[in-house]
């Protein structure tokens, strides 16, 4: 069909009108939604660093009942903010001295006044994709006791190893940030199947993706490095009560 | 510098668009039964890829990011239209190849009649609207995204134009009947994937 | 297909919206019709979003979802689009039903959205779409455009499940993995089992599509000349 310009003009138009609005709505509607839904995920992968989740366990309750959310800055000093708001990539952006830091702070399940584990979240733009992750730390401030990787994966269900094998998780646990007082991170080396167990910032890599590994190892070195004032602190605090 | 260079290796040889997303091949299949078709058509993807991923790297930060749109004046600085990126993005792409289509005929009839056939055709390549989708999925600055965009393009057309010499001799072998044409392709092109997983680990 | 014709006579008496000319549109797509290994269309997402059953599913379902409206809308509208946007108002419409399926996804299946992650917005793309549209949308009325939207789009999730099933099952040990029916067939019956890192990888998909067509076009006869 042959129309005028001006029919195909007005056509376009109230098609975009339409469209707009009908979006618009809907992505009213399901904000709400879908803003719970990212709260969610964010709260169960903090928990995911040092527990299980069972089908049964309702994370927000155990979340509500465990941890402890404030922001620090790089003097790990307690500023006033709300970690939840703490959009972790924009922070790191900054230089890292500017950077607010969030920090999830988990109660001992049997004696809630005393602390167990310092969580940190690190993010970090590899070559290809982003990297993020949560760090849970043990109240020593100094060994790991978990992570938790998030990485964008482009094939559904394949994903990458970094973020779906539970093997390269547990590498990390038992690993510590720091030597005496020097930080160091831990590093995942490149190759896979030798043993690290007796070194205690090096973990075996995984073959084949030597360069996410590089992306891992230089975000958790910056991360640390962030939070280095804070741990230390914490692990003054520690000794000082083991005395 | 040298991560401008990776993301260029990434894009043309690890993640190959067709070898590793098997994105656009609807007319990867199609176009493929001579070498130059496929070279046509392969330019019109570099060439449309190429400045399209960019193109919606500008309408994407300077649009629909969240306070994306603060250059225009401060009361924006809270808009968030990021859910508009799809149907925005598939403009940007229609409009673009529509364009760019009218300006060869004008132009240049000769290279019109060897390339602006695809033009059209390409608006709905799968390959096109995921390149941008994955660039808006990656943090890339806009430097990588163009490097991002052109590789991913140059990765496609190595494809396509490698795939169709491997098919125009096929016409000397003698297949099993009900296997000809897409059975076949199917069984090369995945062949042909697993030797471009070779690649993987490239970098400098 | 042999049931079709067998109830054909009290379906006529009784309800001409399922006439066995609109149940064809249905069943057909579903093998000798089938949009992707006949039509050869949307083989993109096909490839990529199968080594699990749980996001295939997903996204079946929601193609299926946008074929059917998309068709549906375009078909309700068909007289009024002026043929020179054509393209345009098509791309637009199937864009809207994507989008709107992607936010649904974020808000109430938030882990299937993120492993789809680029999939979902490429269902704008997808030929079988734009295809249907072009091929029968454009051209018909709307109950039947919406039953042949719906058909492919089975057609096209047939294909997909197939696939899924085969790929997860041989590569992980699993079936349904994920979701509340999750089975580990192989460790039920004791039998050892690694997995098979071809399936897994995008070309085991392509070498495995490639033998279902050649399986079908065994079966059904049909012919092409290369």
């Amino acid at each position: 069909m042959q129309r005028s310009n001006l029919y195909i003009l007005i056509y376009t138009i109230v098609l975009t009108v339409v469209c707009g609005v009908v979006l618009a709505v809907t992505k009213q509607l399901l904000a709400p939604a879908q803003k719970m839904q990212i709260e969610l995920d964010r709260k169960k992968n903090i928990l995911l660093t040092f527990m299980e989740l069972k089908e049964s366990d309702d994370p927000l309750k155990i979340y509500s009942s465990r941890v402890k959310e404030y922001v620090i800055n790089f003097e790990g000093e307690k500023v006033e903010g709300n970690a939840g708001d703490i959009n972790v990539e924009k922070q790191s952006k900054k230089p890292k001295k500017e950077r607010l830091l969030p920090v999830y702070e988990i109660s001992s399940i049997n004696d809630s006044s005393k602390t167990e584990f310092y969580v940190i979240q690190t993010w970090g733009k590899g070559l290809w994709d982003v990297i993020s992750s949560f760090v849970s730390v043990r109240s020593d401030g100094n060994t790991i006791n978990g992570v938790v990787f998030n990485h964008k994966a482009e094939t559904p269900g394949l994903g990458a190893r970094i973020k779906d094998d539970p093997n390269v998780y547990k590498r990390y646990k038992g690993k510590t940030i720091f030597e005496g007082d020097q930080l160091v991170s831990v590093e995942m080396k490149k190759g896979e199947g030798k043993d690290y167990s007796d070194k205690p910032h090096e973990i075996d890599g995984m073959s084949g993706a030597t360069l996410t590994g590089k992306g891992v190892n230089a975000m958790l070195l910056e991360y640390t490095e962030c939070y280095q004032k804070f741990l230390l602190k914490r692990r003054e605090m520690y000794k000082m009560a083991a005395h | 510098m040298e991560n401008l260079v990776n993301i260029g290796i990434k894009s043309i040889f690890i993640d190959n668009m067709i070898f590793a997303y098997f994105l656009g091949m609807c007319s990867f299949l199609a176009v493929s039964k001579k070498v130059s078709t496929a070279i046509g058509l392969g330019i019109a993807v570099v060439f449309v890829l190429g400045f399209t991923v960019p193109l919606n790297w500008l309408v994407q930060h300077f649009f629909l990011n969240e306070g994306a749109m603060a250059w225009v004046s401060a009361s924006f600085k809270d808009v968030d239209l990021s859910f508009l990126s799809f149907i925005i993005f598939i403009s940007v792409i229609a409009a673009f190849t529509q364009l760019t289509e009218m300006g060869v005929e004008k132009l240049s009839p000769p290279l019109y009649a060897s390339l602006g056939i695809f033009l059209p055709l390409i608006a709905v390549n799968c390959s096109i609207l995921g390149g941008a989708l994955f660039m808006l999925q990656r943090p890339y600055t806009f430097g990588e995204a163009t490097v991002f965009g052109f590789g991913s393009g140059i990765g496609w057309m190595l494809a396509i134009v490698s795939f169709a010499a491997i098919r125009e001799k096929l016409k000397y072998s003698n297949v099993p009947k009900p296997l000809r044409g897409l059975g076949l392709a199917f069984l090369i092109v995945g062949l042909m994937s697993f030797a471009f997983q070779t690649f993987l680990g490239i970098s400098f | 297909m042999s049931t079709d014709v067998l109830d054909l006579k009290e379906e006529k008496k009784s309800e001409a919206l399922f006439s066995k000319k609109n149940r064809q549109l249905l069943s057909n797509p579903l093998d000798s019709d089938n949009p992707v290994t006949v039509q050869i269309l949307g083989i993109c997402s096909a490839l990529a979003v199968t080594v699990q059953m749980k996001p295939a599913i997903y996204m079946a379902f929601g193609l299926t979802f946008v074929t059917a409206f998309s068709n549906l809308f375009i078909s309700m509208i068909r007289n009024s689009i002026p043929s020179r946007i054509r393209i345009i108002v098509q791309l637009a419409v199937v864009s809207l039903w994507v989008i709107l399926v992607d936010e649904l996804l974020r808000a109430y299946a938030f882990d299937v959205s993120k492993q789809l992650s680029v999939f979902v917005g490429l269902i704008i793309t997808n030929c079988i779409v734009m295809g249907r549209l072009e091929a029968y949308a454009m051209a018909n009325k709307p109950w039947p455009s919406f039953l042949d939207g719906v058909g492919n789009g089975l057609g096209y999730s047939a294909i997909l499940l197939i696939l899924a099933t085969v790929r997860e099952l041989f590569g992980q040990g699993s079936i349904m993995k994920g979701t509340p029916l999750e089975v580990h067939p192989f460790e039920a019956m004791n039998l050892p089992f690694t997995g098979n890192g071809v399936l897994m990888m995008p070309a085991g998909a392509c070498i495995l599509i490639g033998l279902l067509i050649w399986a079908q076009r065994a079966r059904n006869g049909y012919r092409e000349e290369a």
